[in-house]
C-alpha cells in the first residue's frame, strides 16, 4: 500500500540560499506525481527530503504522518529513492539487490527470491552474477530500479530514471517501468526535465521553476491550460508570440488576426503554439503575414520557420504542398494546439 | 652474545605487524570520522594527521621516550626499552599515514554514495561498514604502507627499544649495529631478509588488493 506524503510550508535552503520553497503540496497513496522542471529547479533537492536523507530548513515533510525529521532509519525504509546515477555498489548484481534486504533482516533464501523476481521484472536476471559496475548505463539504471522495487516500498522516488540513455533505450526502459509499476499501489514521485517522460506516467504533475511551485495539475491541464509561458515552454510548446487580446475576445498580431479568441480581459498577452497548431494558409487569406525563412525535414514532417510579424516554428505535414524559401504566406494558430496566457 | 637471526626477524615483524593491526584500528576509524562527519575542528585535526605524516621518526622516538622515560610522566608503566614501548612508538608512526590515506580514500568515493546507502536502508553501521567495503583497496594501501613505513624506521626503535639483544634488538637497530662496527656482510644480509619480509608482507595484502581491483573491473 502506497503512502501519504506531505510537505507544509517547507523552506530549504543551501549555502544561505533558499533553493526549494514549498507551501503545500500533498500525495495521495498510491498516487503517481511528476515533477517537471529544469536543471537546478529544486527538483532533486524536493527529491532528498522526501527520502528523508536531509530534513528541510524549515517546514514539515511527513510520511503517512511522520515527519521525515523524526522517522529514522524504520522510515526511511518504506521510501526507496534510485538517484539519478544508479550508484550500484562495487559487487555482484545480485548482491547489489540483496543487500537492502539483508540490512532490513529479509532471511537468505527469501532475499535470493526476492531480488531474482525484480531483477526479471526488469529484464536484467541474466546479468545476476555479473560485477555491477561493468554493466552498460541502460542496465545499471535497471538494476538500480529492481533494487528499488525489491525493497516493496510505500513510496518509490525516482531521480530522471532514464537519465544518459539514448531514445530507443529510454523507451524500453519505461515500458518496463510501467509494467513493474503496473500491478502495485505504490506512491510514485518521478521527477525529470523533460516533458515527455514527465507527462507519460503521471496521474499529476508539479512545475518547480527556480525551487518555486508554479503549476500543479494533470498532464491534460498542462498540456491544455499551462499557467504561464515559463510553465508552457517546459511543457514543450516550440512558439511563444506577443499578441493582444481585443475587447471582443479576439486575439490579433498588430491587427492581423490569428485564428484565435480569449476570455482573458482585452490587452497584452502570450500565445503559447505548438509547432504543429501553426498552420500556414495562402497569402490572401485571413492570418499573420510572414515569410518562409527556412524548410528542413524533420521524422514525418516538414520543419518550417518563418518571420515578419512573429517568428515561428510549424510543423507541416510531409503531405502537404511544398513550401519555398522566400516565399510570402500567412499562419493561423490552432485553438486545439494553442494557449492564450497572460504576457510575461 | 649475538642474538640467533630468526628471533631478530619475529621480533621486527612482531613489532611491525602488531603496530600496524593497531594503528589501522585507529586510523581507519580516525580517517573515517574526518571523511563522513561533520565535527567541530575537522580542519584542525586534519592539519594535525597530516603534519603527522610527515613528523621524523626519530621526532616521534624522541616524544615517546620523554614519556615513557623513568622519571617521565608515564614511567610507572615500565615500557622504556620493551617491545611494547616500541610498538607504541611505531603506532604513532603509523597511524598519521593510515588516517591520511583512509580520508583522501572516502572522500575520493562518489559523494553521492552516503546518501544513496541511507535512502536503501542503511544505518550508521551499515553505511560506515559498507563504505570501508567499497574503498577497500585504497583501505589495504593504507595498512600497506603503514606497515611499510613502521618496519623500515629505526629512530624510534633504537631510542624507544634501546636495540637491546635478545629483547629489543629488531632487523632495523641490527643493521645500524652491524655497520658501526664495520660488519657489512652482515648488515647486507640484514637488510636483504628485511626487504624479503617487506616483499612477502606487502605481496600478500598486493595479491588481495589486485584480486578485489581485477573483479571489481571485470
Amino acid at each position: 500500500m502506497g503512502a501519504e506524503l506531505r510537505l507544509t510550508d517547507v523552506r530549504h535552503c543551501r549555502g544561505g540560499r533558499e533553493v526549494l520553497r514549498v507551501d503545500a503540496l500533498d500525495v495521495e497513496p498510491g498516487e503517481h506525481l511528476s515533477v517537471l522542471g529544469p536543471n537546478g529547479a529544486g527538483k532533486t533537492t524536493l527529491l532528498r527530503l522526501l527520502a528523508a536523507v536531509e530534513p528541510p530548513s524549515a517546514g514539515a515533510v511527513t510520511v503517512d504522518g511522520i515527519s521525515t525529521s523524526r522517522g529514522g532509519v524504520e522510515l526511511r525504509r518504506r521510501v526507496a529513492y534510485a538517484t539519478q546515477r544508479p550508484g550500484l555498489l562495487s559487487t555482484s548484481v545480485r548482491r547489489n539487490v540483496e543487500l537492502p534486504l539483508q540490512w532490513r533482516k529479509v532471511p537468505r533464501k527469501l532475499r535470493r527470491e526476492l531480488a531474482m523476481t525484480a531483477l526479471e521484472r526488469l529484464r536484467v536476471a541474466d546479468l545476476a552474477d555479473r560485477p555491477a559496475r561493468a554493466l552498460s548505463g541502460g542496465e545499471q539504471q535497471r538494476v538500480s530500479l529492481a533494487r528499488a522495487l525489491a525493497l516493496d516500498p510505500a513510496v518509490l522516488l525516482l531521480d530522471e530514471p532514464a537519465a544518459g540513455l539514448d531514445a530507443q533505450s529510454r523507451s524500453a526502459f519505461f515500458a518496463d517501468l510501467d509494467q513493474a509499476l503496473a500491478d502495485r499501489a505504490i506512491t510514485v514521485v518521478q521527477v525529470s526535465h523533460r516533458a515527455d517522460e514527465a507527462l507519460r506516467l503521471a496521474d499529476r504533475v508539479v512545475v518547480l521553476l527556480d525551487g518555486l511551485v508554479h503549476q500543479v495539475g494533470t498532464p491534460e491541464t498542462l498540456n491544455r491550460r499551462p499557467a504561464d509561458a515559463s510553465v508552457a515552454a517546459l511543457v514543450g510548446y516550440e512558439n511563444l508570440v506577443d499578441v493582444v487580446v481585443q475587447p471582443d475576445g479576439a486575439v490579433v498580431v498588430g491587427r492581423a488576426p490569428t485564428g484565435l479568441t480569449s476570455d482573458r480581459p482585452a490587452g497584452p498577452a502570450t500565445v503559447a503554439a505548438f509547432a504543429n497548431g501553426i498552420r500556414l494558409v495562402a497569402d490572401d487569406l485571413p492570418g499573420v503575414p510572414v515569410r518562409i525563412s527556412r524548410v528542413s525535414p524533420g521524422p514525418g514532417h516538414r520543419a518550417v520557420t518563418v518571420d515578419g510579424a512573429v517568428s515561428l516554428l510549424a510543423h507541416v505535414p510531409v503531405h502537404a504542398p511544398a513550401t519555398l524559401t522566400g516565399e510570402s504566406a500567412r499562419v493561423v494558430f490552432d485553438p486545439a494546439l494553442s494557449a492564450v496566457l497572460p504576457r510575461l | 652474545m649475538v642474538e640467533p637471526l630468526h628471533e631478530v626477524l619475529a621480533r621486527s615483524a612482531l613489532v611491525s605487524l602488531t603496530a600496524t593491526v593497531i594503528a589501522s584500528l585507529i586510523g581507519i576509524t580516525l580517517g573515517t570520522v574526518l571523511a563522513l562527519a561533520r565535527v567541530r575542528g575537522r580542519r584542525l585535526l586534519t592539519a594535525v594527521v597530516n603534519t603527522g605524516m610527515a613528523v621524523p621518526t626519530v621526532v616521534v622516538g624522541l616524544v615517546v621516550a620523554l614519556l615513557l622515560w623513568r622519571s617521565g610522566p608515564l614511567g610507572d608503566l615500565g615500557l622504556i626499552y620493551t617491545v611494547r614501548g616500541m610498538i607504541i612508538a611505531q603506532v604513532l608512526i603509523a597511524a598519521p599515514l593510515i588516517t591520511g590515506i583512509t580520508m583522501a580514500a572516502l572522500q575520493l568515493l562518489p559523494p553521492e554514495l552516503p546518501d544513496q546507502l541511507r535512502s536503501l536502508g542503511a544505518n550508521r553501521i551499515q553505511l560506515v561498514l559498507r563504505m570501508w567495503i567499497e574503498a577497500r583497496l585504497p583501505l589495504l594501501a593504507a595498512a600497506m604502507a603503514g606497515f611499510g613505513h613502521a618496519v623500515s624506521e629505526v629512530g624510534s626503535a633504537t631510542i624507544v627499544g634501546g636495540n637491546i639483544h635478545g629483547q629489543t634488538q629488531v632487523m632495523t637497530t641490527a643493521i645500524v649495529e652491524n655497520v658501526s662496527r664495520g660488519e657489512f656482510g652482515v648488515a647486507i644480509l640484514y637488510g636483504a631478509i628485511l626487504l624479503v619480509l617487506a616483499f612477502v608482507i606487502n605481496g600478500l595484502l598486493a595479491s588481495i588488493q589486485q584480486r578485489g581491483a581485477s573483479w571489481a573491473q571485470s
